[in-house]
């Protein structure tokens, strides 16, 4: 299966036979078996997790059969309530905590890019700082959420702190990527034309980076808004709280209208950030 | 933005040799317009403020501060939910990642003719990748019961989303000239397809298999929380009960877990490039 | 004026940049400078604007003793004198005039540039050059939507507008094909002619340095074994500069077919 991507020197040495240079041939074989003979023990092991949880109360497709038609046929008296209980204010909630947690995120995350970047800080220090950032990623977004719940009451704020820590990790990832493809031959032409070192920064840094940066944090958005969903059934703000207790109490009309304004919102949210990094990848 | 350079004029510089040039007006003063008006918003609508991050942001730090030092006679107990979570991860990406194949296949424009086909298999792959893992796993929770199927049944989801989207863009993308001839030669579109698309897409395909994989650890860790199995249900009951230094243990062994995987997914990755 | 007194430059690593370089060079004149990899051309040009530093001798530019030149003063001092990279270095991610509008930084107050608000007339300044090179009409284009030649003449309107005396030039056309190198050296020849500016070219193509450039500066591990006019070279001077690497330029006869 890695055949076509092997790039090997050839076995060929000057002065060999037909037959010496067939025996000299790629075992290729052997890899193929170890990794069919790992995939083969993963699946075993894996698929236990299919087991039978013994059944459930309800029949899993009557469920099924109710949660599609509710999505086909959503409770209309939610989708469009312009109250705060309303679909459209939860959305917007959650857009809310989902844009504000990128810009808190990325301020976070500038200190850690630099410091991440092995073109600015030492390797060591660098992987010290990569480290953090990673065990900052780990911890799942609902623990961040119970914690900043101590911190602040239930409610979007909680949200908002949640979705800023948890963006940490990629949005510094990507910015340590951008830092580290600078192109430093343009500092040297500020240089030799006598530029300070702030004046490098701003003239041979920053108008490099800033694309890529903005384009990460549209990206970022993107996803915030998807993880954001996540944040309420902890009780920290957005759209989720609504849907879990919909879903419990079996009001399927109701979970699905939260539902199709979700998909709709993140499509849509999905286009615009696909057009604006676009163009930003080719300059506005 | 045409709309944008009628209302506000570009300027016209004028050389001492009489040529003429235009400089569009900039568009950073209305993009630092929208990003303050929406950020104002969205100060409003959250309830952002800054004096009780300041006064109880303390608060978080104590819950940390309490996961230190952690409990190591807990481990025993991590075993069990931290395989589940592992195994979810697996059996789901697997799963997902080869029912995408033939999704993308489906999807690809240049193997089928047929819009229609086309946009309404695009449409399942936007909309499955618009749901967030955890209400997947939510709405399995209701059709699978509590257990590690909800879970892994909403990893296939995601895998499913993410994967095919990839994959049916490499497809399009890949030279068409084999594929042609192999359909000249007499070959059925399916037969066509896995000689000589499946060797152009393969590495990409598993390369970001494997990344979604590598994610899909992180993602299992929260399914716990909705009951679908797996380390995040013993999490959630020790933040529950207050149980810091539990908590502690099961995340440094996350972590733990995330790196390994993260580090073999990476050099696997490698390997295939 | 540009004056080598004696000058070496030794790296840390023990490798002679320089041996003993004594040079004049008037205002006005277009040198090339020849030479294998690794000879030395890099160095020798980067000492006059002290992006290296010289280790022995004295080397000075219009008087000024380049040595001595501390933070403010070799930064005002570099204003003066213009460089060109192989690589163009541009902020390829940003516009035309942009880039040309880099080479007023030094002189604006703080929070223009902070903000790059430029003022009027150094935007008129940068158009100016860049009519000046032909490209007026990419002045609002990204760089990287331009081709090789046309980006190392926007380099080229970048050093045209701060107003240098002497321009630098490491390998301009190294990584250009024949016809846009021949382009871009007639830039530099009319540069050259019209403003009367200094032009110094480390070149790789000896037969493009021969055509264009009134005097040859060929250097050896350090030393200079030839300078003079370009009309005088012959292939023992080629075989003395390039050693027995001859070859490896291309067949003399070739290098020396001129009308």
């Amino acid at each position: 299966m890695k055949k076509e991507k092997k790039v090997k020197a050839s076995p060929y040495k000057p002065g060999m036979t037909i037959q010496e240079m067939y025996e000299a041939r790629p075992r290729l074989w052997i890899v193929v078996v170890i990794t069919l003979v790992i995939m083969a023990f993963l699946i075993a092991w894996s698929s236990t997790a299919f087991k039978n949880n013994g059944g459930t109360e309800v029949d899993g497709w009557a469920v099924a059969k109710s949660i599609i038609r509710g999505i086909f046929h959503p409770s209309s008296s939610l989708l469009f309530n312009l109250t705060t209980e309303g679909v459209p204010y939860l959305l917007l909630e959650t857009l809310c905590i989902a844009f504000l947690g990128t810009l808190v995120g990325a301020v976070l995350a500038i200190p850690f890019a630099f410091l991440g970047a092995t073109n600015v800080v030492p390797k060591p220090i660098a992987l010290v700082f990569r480290t953090i950032v990673m065990a900052i990623r780990t911890i799942p977004a609902f623990v961040y959420g119970l914690m900043f719940i101590r911190v602040t009451g239930p409610g979007p704020f909680a949200g908002l702190l949640t979705m800023s820590v948890c963006s940490i990790g990629m949005i510094s990832k990507m910015f340590i990527e951008s830092i580290e493809d600078l192109d430093g031959r343009i500092l040297e032409s500020l240089d030799a034309s006598g530029c300070t070192t702030f004046q490098k920064i701003r003239y041979g840094i920053i108008p490099q980076i800033s694309a890529d940066f903005a384009s990460t944090l549209i990206y970022r958005f993107d996803m915030n808004l998807r993880d954001t969903t996540v944040l309420g059934l902890v009780g920290a703000g957005g759209i989720g709280a609504p849907l879990v207790f919909a879903m419990n109490t079996y009001k399927w009309d109701q979970a699905g209208a939260i539902l199709v304004g979700l998909i709709i919102l993140i499509l849509i949210i999905e286009w615009f950030s696909n057009k604006l990094r676009n163009r930003l990848a080719r300059g506005i | 933005m045409a709309l944008y350079d009628k209302i506000f004029k570009p300027k016209v510089y004028t050389l001492e040799n009489g040529k003429k040039i235009e400089e569009k007006a900039s568009r950073t003063p209305l993009i630092i317009l929208v990003l303050l008006v929406a950020a104002i918003i969205s100060v409003r609508v959250t309830g952002f403020n800054f004096s009780t991050l300041v006064k109880r942001g303390k608060q978080f730090w104590v819950i940390l501060a309490k996961m230190f030092p952690p409990d190591p006679s807990y481990m025993p107990s991590i075993w069990g939910p931290l395989f589940d979570t592992i195994k979810m991860s697996i059996i789901g990406s697997l799963v997902g990642a080869l029912i995408a194949i033939p999704m993308a296949m489906l999807a690809s424009s240049n193997i089928i003719k047929s819009k229609i086909v086309i946009i309404l298999v695009r449409l399942l792959f936007s909309v499955a990748r618009t749901l967030p893992t955890l209400v997947t796993a939510l709405i399995a929770t209701f059709i699978f019961g509590l257990g590690t199927t909800a879970g892994s049944v909403s990893i296939a989801i995601f895998t499913f989303s993410y994967v095919g989207k990839l994959l049916y863009e490499q497809i399009e993308t890949i030279d068409m000239g084999s594929f042609e001839a192999m359909e000249a030669m007499g070959c059925t579109k399916l037969r066509a397809f896995i000689e000589s698309v499946l060797p152009q897409i393969l590495p990409g395909y598993i390369s970001n298999s494997l990344y979604c994989f590598e994610g899909n650890v992180r993602y299992a860790a929260i399914l716990g929380y909705v009951g679908a199995g797996g380390i995040g249900l013993i999490l959630n009951s020790e933040i529950g009960w207050r149980n810091y230094s539990r908590v502690g243990m099961i995340l440094i062994i996350l972590f733990i877990t995330v790196v390994v995987i993260e580090y073999l997914s990476f050099w696997l990755r490698e390997k295939l490039s | 004026m540009i004056i080598f007194d004696k000058v070496s430059k030794v790296y840390p690593n023990g490798v002679k940049g320089l041996d003993n370089v004594s040079l004049k060079i008037d205002q006005g004149e277009f040198v090339g400078i020849i030479g294998l990899s690794g000879a030395g051309k890099s160095t020798l040009i980067r000492s006059i604007n002290r992006m290296h530093d010289i280790t022995d001798g004295h080397l000075s530019v219009d008087g000024i003793d380049v040595e001595s030149l501390k933070g403010k003063q070799l930064r005002s001092f570099r204003r003066k004198i213009g460089m060109i990279f192989q690589s163009f270095n541009l902020v390829t991610r940003t516009t035309v005039i942009k880039n040309v509008l880099t080479s007023f930084v030094p002189d604006l107050p703080f929070w223009r540039v902070l903000f790059g608000v430029f003022p009027k007339e150094m935007k008129l300044k940068s158009l100016e050059a860049l009519d000046n090179m032909g490209i007026l009409e990419k002045a609002y284009m990204r760089c990287d939507q331009l081709s090789g030649g046309q980006m190392q003449r926007v380099a080229l309107a970048r050093t045209l507008a701060q107003n240098p005396k002497i321009i630098l030039a490491d390998e301009p056309v190294a990584a250009l094909d024949p016809i846009t190198a021949r382009q871009v050296m007639d830039d530099f020849k009319k540069i050259n002619k019209e403003m009367n500016i200094t032009v110094l070219i480390n070149i790789h193509h000896v037969d493009l340095a021969l055509e264009y450039v009134d005097r040859i500066i060929g250097i050896k591990a350090g030393r200079i074994v030839y300078d003079g006019k370009a009309s005088e070279i012959d292939n023992e001077v080629l075989k003395e500069i390039y050693g027995g690497d001859l070859e490896k330029v291309g067949s003399s006869e070739d290098l020396l077919k001129r009308d």
